[in-house]
């Protein structure tokens, strides 16, 4: 009786009865990577840097205990908000990245129709890779949680913020992880999966919330509570939830204005559903695709589904399909080019610009009717959007170049060629130059379209293309770099997305936290100067809006963070800034390139 | 025209190559010959600049392949053991690719394409994507793709390897033709008994060692240690099985039911000796099969104790 009851408290906390054999292999597996030690060992080095960077300010302080013990208390606020919400955006993204290649890796290597072959259900082979990869990030919460409960000790921070926020940081990521699986059952390429889910998140936290306010006060505004749909809206949004959840731990009053209370619990319940739900559909999707695949029809399948419910007869030539198109100027540009972003067609591509130009027509109707196309908020807003899809985009596309090569292991025939390094890596880079290049036009067409009705000054034209290029052939040479560099896809774009978010937000984060414990900004106020986003926000804010497009250049007004004393709100300090950032990135972007190069012919296999 | 000169490979503290010299000459079809883990992918990749040698080196057509890594590249067409496939695009296309990575000019290249795809009877197949291929067909795409660049020299892994028998007979009859346009072949495999007909020069590697190399006769030769001749007697068996053993020519015999098989030492046409010693005896021969080893058994024999 006592075997009886020790085996079956066993069965129920050993989770293999939920996930069976495909778990365990994958945690086999995972622990011989060594990415996973050297995420693992980032994470907490990162962490233990804020830490350690803000108790070493904080012991400067000398002077009368109260003052110490009340500094304490803003120090350790101010390390806990950071942590969570660096771990909150952090294990985001790891987990769309660790996910983005779940299903499509057993697909592709042809083991997805092995596996449909043992008893394994699809229940089993979804659930086993999601709880795999969760288990990994959910160890990363788990190194965060004695910092945090270290130092919570400084006082100020209530374990429910704490527990809270670990919740919401949770469902995120589940519903994130999930969102990437469900994606990764149809695409093969890593890249696509990543992007897809990056951008069906953005849709989903960020487009659908703003137009749905935008569009129910402009044009509806019969609706007596926009607080009440506001609320609605937001629910299923961790980063407004983290943000509200924040807000109540700091100033507890706030809470009672909303209708529908956006309390964490609910959030996290409808998070947990949502989740769920897409699982159950991926289920029933991966059976469909695991079956094709068995039967070898996986291609005709994806490729050809529609046009086989339009006419039965054509069976006859099954992987015929399309044009045959002649390979024209670099081959290695062409190649890049032949691959569509997004798997499908050139009409689909086109279909899918023209939807996003009307959508953005759109935006501007209810931003016209709100009279507000001619703030330089709005300005801002929009160019903003774009510099970060831009920067998303050239991240994962830059990274993905040669490791995909090596995936499909392509990359050895190709150094094979007589094709010199020179000519790949250049080739590889305007290739991926070419693929970002949509988003780019774009913002292109947004400001002269804003620049001819006088809405934005036109120098912001030259700035911008300042900004855009260091941003290209930064990311784009540090990518290769890390795409030479590394074997796997999910690595090297995990790798460039922690190098921007490092350059772009942690070291930021870091020297913020230093500047609000000893109310010295200058170091931070001359870094963040370089910062694509604020670069943005001030050229924008300096040229945009009515007031600013026909304005003199000299009489132009930028509003740099400057360090004390100085004063560069001047255009010409503006350009100076800008063309030295350029060049500092610049020249880290060819290096980096450079280094791919010298790597490209090592460790192939 | 391909020469390695104590070549040497680690991987870490695994050795996959060591000292190995080898000499292919010009118009050669050579078939390089090994169990798993021999080494013979390491050697091509090396050869063909994908990996560098720990010590040693290695020359094609005079040209030391760690210096003139492009120009040896332009000379030598290689086929990986996997293939690697461009899921995305068709087989037109694909072959249009490499033509154009070798730098082939845009006018020149349709024909090209359409001469290797008739070469290697793919015509039909040049609007269908790369994955929808058959084993075969991918495999026979993958010498298509090396003979793009009409490359000197073709270092082929195993390129029969996952195909029927017809498709064998049909790369066999392909690589023979190359050999007509006197191109220099290096191809590898685990089974002597497939290279044996269209090999010039064979090498036999072992754990990273060259145990053989010479042509097909030497090896036959030298794996010819032991002929086997089977003997069936008309009357007292036992009697023949005593004379026979008497002999110094004779390592072994046994019987094995009716008949007695003998293994002789040296292939030196002993059978005439059988013969005379038995109507000497007075027995009546019903048969007299002398037996080739098979070059498959002999392979085996050759490796045999080196890897388990
Ligand atoms: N990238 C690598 N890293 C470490 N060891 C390797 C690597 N590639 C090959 N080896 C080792 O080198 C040895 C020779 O391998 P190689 O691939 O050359 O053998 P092979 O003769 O081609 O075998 P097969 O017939 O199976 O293709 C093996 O022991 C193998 O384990
Ligand atoms: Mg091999």
């Amino acid at each position: 009786m006592n075997i009886g009851l020790s085996k079956s408290v066993r069965y129920i906390l050993k989770p293999s009865w939920l996930t069976g054999p495909i778990f365990d292999k994958e945690l086999r597996v995972s622990s011989r990577r060594r990415r996973n030690y050297v995420l693992r060992s980032a994470y907490l080095a990162i962490l233990t840097v804020f830490v350690v960077l803000v108790w070493h300010t904080m012991v400067r302080f000398q002077g009368a205990a109260a003052y110490r013990i009340s500094q304490m208390s803003v120090a350790g606020l101010a390390i806990i908000t950071t942590i969570i919400m660096f771990q909150f955006v952090a294990t985001q993204l790891i987990a769309v990245v660790m996910l983005s290649t779940s299903i499509s890796d057993e697909i592709y290597n042809r083991t997805l129709g092995v596996l449909m072959t043992t008893p394994i259900n699809s229940f089993q082979i979804v659930m086993g890779k999601l709880f795999s990869k969760l288990l990994q990030i959910i160890l990363l919460l788990a190194i965060s949680l004695p910092l945090l409960a270290t130092v919570r000790v400084f006082g100020g921070v209530p374990w429910n913020y704490v527990i809270s926020s670990v919740c919401i940081t949770l469902t995120a990521v589940i519903f994130a992880g999930v969102l990437s699986l469900y994606f990764s059952i149809s695409a093969r390429r890593a890249y696509v999966v990543i992007l897809k889910t990056l951008f069906t998140l953005g849709i989903i936290y960020l487009f659908i919330p703003i137009m749905v306010v935008l569009v129910s006060q402009s044009f509806v505004p019969t609706i007596r509570q926009p607080l009440m749909l506001f609320s609605i809206v937001m629910l299923p949004n961790p980063f407004v939830v983290m943000q509200f959840n924040t807000a109540a731990m700091m100033s507890p009053g706030a809470v009672g204005i909303m209708p529908i209370p956006l309390s964490w619990p609910i959030h996290c319940v409808v998070m947990l559903g949502a989740s769920v739900f897409l699982l159950a559909w991926s289920m029933r999707i991966v059976r469909r695709v695991a079956l094709r695949q068995a039967t070898g029809q996986l291609d005709l399948a994806t490729k050809n589904r529609k046009k086989k419910k339009l006419s039965l007869k054509t069976t006859k030539s099954e992987g015929q399909s399309g044009l045959i198109r002649r390979v024209k100027g670099s081959p290695v540009v062409w190649k890049e080019l032949r691959a569509p972003i997004i798997q499908g067609s050139r009409k689909k591509n086109i279909i899918g610009l023209a939807i996003t130009i009307i959508a953005l027509l759109i935006t501007y109707a209810v931003n016209m009717k709100e009279k507000l196309l001619d703030e330089d908020f709005t300005h801002i807003a929009y160019t903003l959007v774009f510099v970060i899809i831009g920067l998303i985009t050239n991240i994962v596309l830059s990274a993905t170049t040669i490791t995909t090569e090596k995936e499909t292991r392509s990359w050895p025939i190709l150094l094979a060629t007589s094709m010199s390094d020179w000519q790949i890596l250049i080739g590889k880079a305007v290739g991926v130059f070419r693929r970002c290049l949509p988003i780019w036009l774009l913002l292109a067409g947004h400001l002269i379209l804003f620049i001819t009705v006088r809405y934005i000054h036109p120098i912001a034209v030259v700035h911008l293309a300042i900004l855009v290029t260091w941003i290209v052939v930064f990311l784009s040479g540090s990518g290769l770099y890390f795409s030479a560099r590394l074997k796997r896809t999910t690595s090297a774009v995990v790798a460039n997305f922690a190098l921007a978010l490092t350059l772009w937000a942690v070291i930021p984060l870091l020297l913020g936290l230093v500047a609000t414990i000893t109310y010295e900004s200058d170091i931070l106020e001359a870094y963040i100067l370089t910062n694509p986003v604020v670069q943005t926000v001030v050229i924008m804010d300096g040229a945009g809006g009515s007031h600013n497009a026909t304005r003199n250049l000299s009489r132009l007004n930028y509003e740099w963070p400057s360090p004390s004393g100085s004063n560069w709100n001047s255009i010409r300090s503006t350009t100076s800034i800008l063309f030295i950032t350029m060049l500092i990135y610049m020249s880290m972007g060819l290096l980096f390139a450079w280094r791919a190069k010298c790597r490209f012919r090592r460790n192939i296999f | 025209m391909i020469e390695t000169k104590r070549l040497t490979k680690h991987y870490g503290n695994l050795t996959a190559l060591v000292d190995l010299d080898l000499v292919i000459e010009a118009g050669d079809i050579f078939g390089f010959i090994g169990p798993n883990g021999a080494g013979k992918t390491t050697t091509m990749r090396i050869l063909v600049t994908l990996l560098e040698p720990s010590s040693g080196q290695a020359f094609i057509d005079g040209l030391d392949i760690t210096k003139k890594g492009k120009e040896v590249r332009r000379m030598v067409g290689y086929m990986p053991d996997f293939m690697g496939i461009y899921d995305d695009l068709k087989v037109f296309e694909y072959l249009e690719f490499f033509a154009a990575a070798f730098s082939i000019e845009h006018k020149k290249r349709k024909s090209i394409v359409e001469g290797v795809l008739e070469l290697t009877d793919l015509q039909s197949k040049g609007s269908f994507t790369v994955d929808s291929l058959s084993r075969g067909m991918q495999q026979r795409l993958g010498l298509a793709r090396v003979l793009i660049h009409d490359p000197k020299v073709l270092v082929l892994d195993e390129p029969a390897s996952g195909l029927d028998p017809r498709a064998r007979i049909e790369i066999r009859e392909l690589l023979r033709e190359l050999k007509r346009m006197g191109k220099t072949i290096m191809i590898s495999s685990h089974i002597l008994s497939e290279l044996e007909e269209i090999c010039d020069h064979i090498g036999i590697i072992e754990q990273g060692r060259l145990v053989f190399s010479g042509t097909m006769e030497e090896i036959r030769q030298r794996m010819g240690v032991q002929s086997k001749v089977r003997v069936q007697v008309a009357n007292n068996q036992q009697r023949a099985i005593e004379l026979l053993s008497a002999l110094p020519e004779v390592q072994d015999v046994q019987s094995t039911g009716r008949y007695i098989a003998v293994t002789l030492d040296k292939d030196q046409n002993t059978d005439g000796i059988i013969a005379r010693v038995l109507v000497n005896g007075d027995i009546d021969i019903v048969s007299l099969e002398p037996q080739q080893v098979k070059l498959d058994e002999a392979f085996l024999q050759l490796t045999k104790g080196i890897v388990h």
